[in-house]
This record gives C-alpha cells, structure tokens and sequence, in this order.
C-alpha cells in the first residue's frame, strides 16, 4: 500500500519543492528536487537537441540524395516542429525577418519548457519512494518534481520574454516611438487636443501591461503545471483515504481501481497540455515580441492615407 | 521516516507561490546555457541542413523544368523536321509521279508515231509492190499476149506494135 499513499496525506506536498535527502542524513535545504530536475531536463534539451541536429544535418555524400533526409524519428520529429514553428506559426504572424531572428530564442522556450514539462511527468519521486522502502534507510530524494511548476522558474522565463520584448520595442521604434507606444501610439498623441485626456489612461494600462503580459506566460504556465499534478495527486490519494477511514481491501482496491483509471486519463491529458504550455508561452510571446514591431501594411496603409489627404 | 511525510511538513509551511533565488537563479543559469547551446549550435545545424535541403529541392525542380523544356523543344523540332521530311517526301512523291505520267505520255506518244510511220511505210511499200507487181504483170502479160498473138498471126510483131496492142488490151480491160 505504500505507493498507493505516494501522495502522503497532502496532494499539494507531492507537487512542491522539497528539499534533497540521500540516506540518513539530514535534508541538506540549499539543493531542492526542482532545482535538481531542473537540471536533468537542461541534460535532456541538449542531449536530444544535439542528437537531433546531428541527425537532421546534412549526411556524407556516399549517401547520395540520403544525405538530405533526416536519420531517425526523434530528428525527424524534431525537424518538423522547427519548421512548422519557424514557418507556419511565426512567419504567418511576426513576418519572415523577424521569424528567423526570434526563432532560436522563442524555440529554445519552448524546447526548454516542453522537457521540463515531460521530465516533470516521470514519476522519479515515487520510484525513489518505492527504492527506499525496498532498501532500509535508503529514503533517496534527489531528483522530482516539475520544474515548470516552480513559480520562480517561469518568473525567470518571463522576465527573459520580457527583456526581449523590451528590447525589441526599442530597437524598432527607439525611445521616443517606444514612450509613444506607451501613451497609446502616434496617432493619439499628435492628434486632436481632446484625445489628450485619454493619454494618461492609456499609458497606466500600457505600463501595467508591460508587467501583465509576461506575468500572465508565467502564472498561467504554473498554474497548469501545478493544478495538472495536483490533480493526479489527488485522485492518487483517493485509494490511501479509503483505506485509512474504512481499513476494508476491496472497498480500497475499488476505489483504487477507478481513480487508478481517471488518472491514466489525467495522465494523457497531462502529456497533452505539456506540449500545449509550452507552445501557449512561445505562442504568446512571439505575440509580444511582433506587437513591438513596425507593421509595414500599417506604414503603407498611413502612407496612403496621407497620399490621400494630399490629393484631396 | 517517510521522505513523504517531511514533505508534507514542508508543505504546510511553504506556499506554491513563495518565489525561491535558489530556482530563479539556476533557471537563469539553465536557460542561458539552453539557448547558448540551441541558438549557437542547434540551430545554425538544423537551418543550414534545411537550407541545403530546399537548394537540392529548388535545384532538381529547376533542373527538371530545365529538362522538360529542354526536351519540348527537342520534341518541337522533331515534329516540325518530320513535317519538313513529309512535306519534302510528299513533293517527291509528286514529283516522281508526275515524271513517270509525262514519262508515259511521251513513250505512248513516240510508240503512236513510230506505229503510224511503220503502218504509213508499210503502206508505202505495199503500193510501191503493188505497182511493181502490176507493172512486172503488164510486162509478162503483154510479152504473152505478143507471143501469142504473133503465133496466131504468124508474124513478127514489132516491140512497137506489141506495145500498142497491150495498151489497147488493158484499155479495154480497164474500160470493162
């Protein structure tokens, strides 16, 4: 029944951050199991990234035409979600040019977030769990949990989004376009007198957006991540409650048996929405990033205007 | 102890939404290296590997489109060289047909005339006996007739008059 009660009698333990424990000595507090898994999954992205890109490149040329092709599926799947990446979703939305400059740093967030998301679906403590049980005293925790449901992890990736979306704003409307931006573009601010009053509105909601925008990636990331997990905790401790409040087997096994059932499920769901956040956070940062952007059909569209204004 | 069990020790005294330095900082460490590694290696990899593929692509696409015109235009001559070898055979079918009519028209006309001067030679000749015959007929006739005249006249009849008596003789046979 042990890893039945993996969950202990709190869901919400199974998912936080607990501190690194080997043997019998004392939780030393300063490594923790994400920081750890954070790690690991760093190891994954390069191990697989690197394999991968190995694969894709171009082959010796007594392969002929081969050489062209990728070698083997995790290149090729790699492969064809870089390009549909770079060239279906943001080429389409942040325009050719600024596709192929963001797409290293937009597809490293979401290789990066989609390993520690997976990483984070293998049970690593619960197998630690049941080692510790088999070997006397062993109580191994070293490596667990889901980074991604660290605040202080997606803190960090949002603040790079940020920085980035920053950057670019200046980079392409320099300081004075970015603090008109801010007061809700050109138009407002050298048009009519009256719009004037709307400045200041608009420039709060602007500056409070700039913090909102990259809070919301990381917020909405972990909170899926932790409620996902939390959930399949919880509907693992149904088995252990049972047990504990009627001490009856079968009354147990079936409990067990069913939440066992919905779990499974919830784990399918879960592989589904490791790969959903991580695109969700790319997807809208790359979204951020193309807002700070000069729209060339909105220049052209002005230019006409202008044009006909004149002729009239 | 169950690890389990610390856990949910700690738990009642952390929050989900207490922010750590020790995860913020390695995950700055983490990402630094992930893009260092994916940008500056991954990366460049892959879009050269892809670029390389869409040149081999675009290259045997523009070598076939090469090709097929290539062949279009070999096809276009060919078709227009087997109009020029037909026209050209068609002229000299014609050709040849019209100097085989004008060939026998020609042997027809030659062999008509050659026909028609045989026919007229041997007409010629066939008068030229006739009157040969005729005149070898007067000859023995008359020498005849004299012959027998002169033994029934018992004289000598002069050439003279044997000339006369058979003129008389084949007027009357004429005038008969």
């Amino acid at each position: 029944m042990q890893f039945l009660l993996a969950s202990g009698n709190n869901p919400v333990s199974h998912v936080l951050d607990a501190p690194v424990r080997i043997g019998g000595m004392e939780p030393y507090s300063g490594l923790t199991l994400q920081v750890v898994t954070l790690f690991v999954g760093l190891i994954a992205f390069v191990a697989v990234l690197l394999y991968a890109s190995k694969n894709i490149s171009t082959g010796k040329e007594a392969l002929g035409h081969r050489r062209y092709l990728s070698r083997g599926r995790i290149a090729q799947v790699i492969e064809v979600m870089c390009l549909y990446l770079r060239d279906d979703m943001l080429t389409p939305m942040m325009g050719k040019k600024d596709a192929h400059k963001f797409a290293p740093f937009l597809l490293t967030l979401f290789f990066l977030i989609l390993s520690l998301n997976l990483i984070g679906m293998v049970p690593m403590q619960d197998l630690q769990l049941i080692t510790g049980t088999w070997i006397e005293d062993a109580q191994l925790a070293v490596v667990g949990g889901t980074a991604t449901a660290n605040i202080a992890v997606n803190a960090v990736l949002a603040f790079f989004v940020f920085i980035v979306i920053q950057a670019h704003g200046f980079r392409e409307l320099g300081v004075k376009g970015w603090l008109e931006h801010l007061c809700g573009g050109h138009e407002l601010v050298a048009g009519p007198k009256g719009l004037w009053l709307v400045v200041p509105i608009i420039f709060v909601v602007e500056v409070l957006g700039l913090i909102i925008k990259p809070a919301a990636l990381c917020i909405r990331l972990f909170a899926n991540m932790f409620g996902g997990h939390t959930l399949l905790a919880t509907l693992l401790m149904f088995g252990g409650m049972t047990w504990a409040g009627t001490n009856n087997g079968l009354a147990t096994a079936g409990v067990t048996l069913v939440s066992g059932i919905f779990a499974i499920l919830i784990t399918f769901m879960e592989l589904f929405v490791a790969f959903l956040q991580a695109f969700v956070f790319m997807f809208l940062s790359a979204v951020f990033i193309s807002l700070m952007s000069h729209h060339e059909e909105e220049a052209e569209a002005h230019e006409l205007d202008g044009a006909t204004a004149a002729a009239h | 102890m169950n690890i389990f069990i610390l856990a949910n020790e700690a738990a009642a005294e952390a929050s989900p939404l207490s922010f750590k330095l020790l995860p913020a900082f390695s995950t700055v460490a983490v990402f630094l290296v992930a893009f260092g590694t994916f940008a500056f290696v991954v990366w460049p990899k892959i879009t050269k590997a892809l670029d390389a593929r869409d040149e081999k692509i675009l290259g045997e696409i523009r070598a076939a489109e090469a090709a097929q015109a290539k062949a279009k235009a070999a096809q276009s001559e060919f078709e227009k060289r087997l109009e020029e070898a037909r026209t050209a055979a068609d002229d000299m079918i014609r050709k040849a047909r019209a100097e085989a009519d004008r060939q026998a028209d020609e042997l027809r006309t030659r062999s008509q005339r050659e026909l028609d001067d045989m026919r007229l030679r041997a007409t010629q000749e066939l008068e030229s006996a006739k009157r040969t015959a005729l005149a070898e007929i007067h000859a023995v006739a008359a020498t005849l007739a004299t012959t027998v005249a002169g033994k029934i006249l018992k004289r000598e009849i002069q050439p003279s008059d044997q000339k006369r008596l058979v003129d008389e003789s084949l007027s009357e046979m004429t005038s008969r």
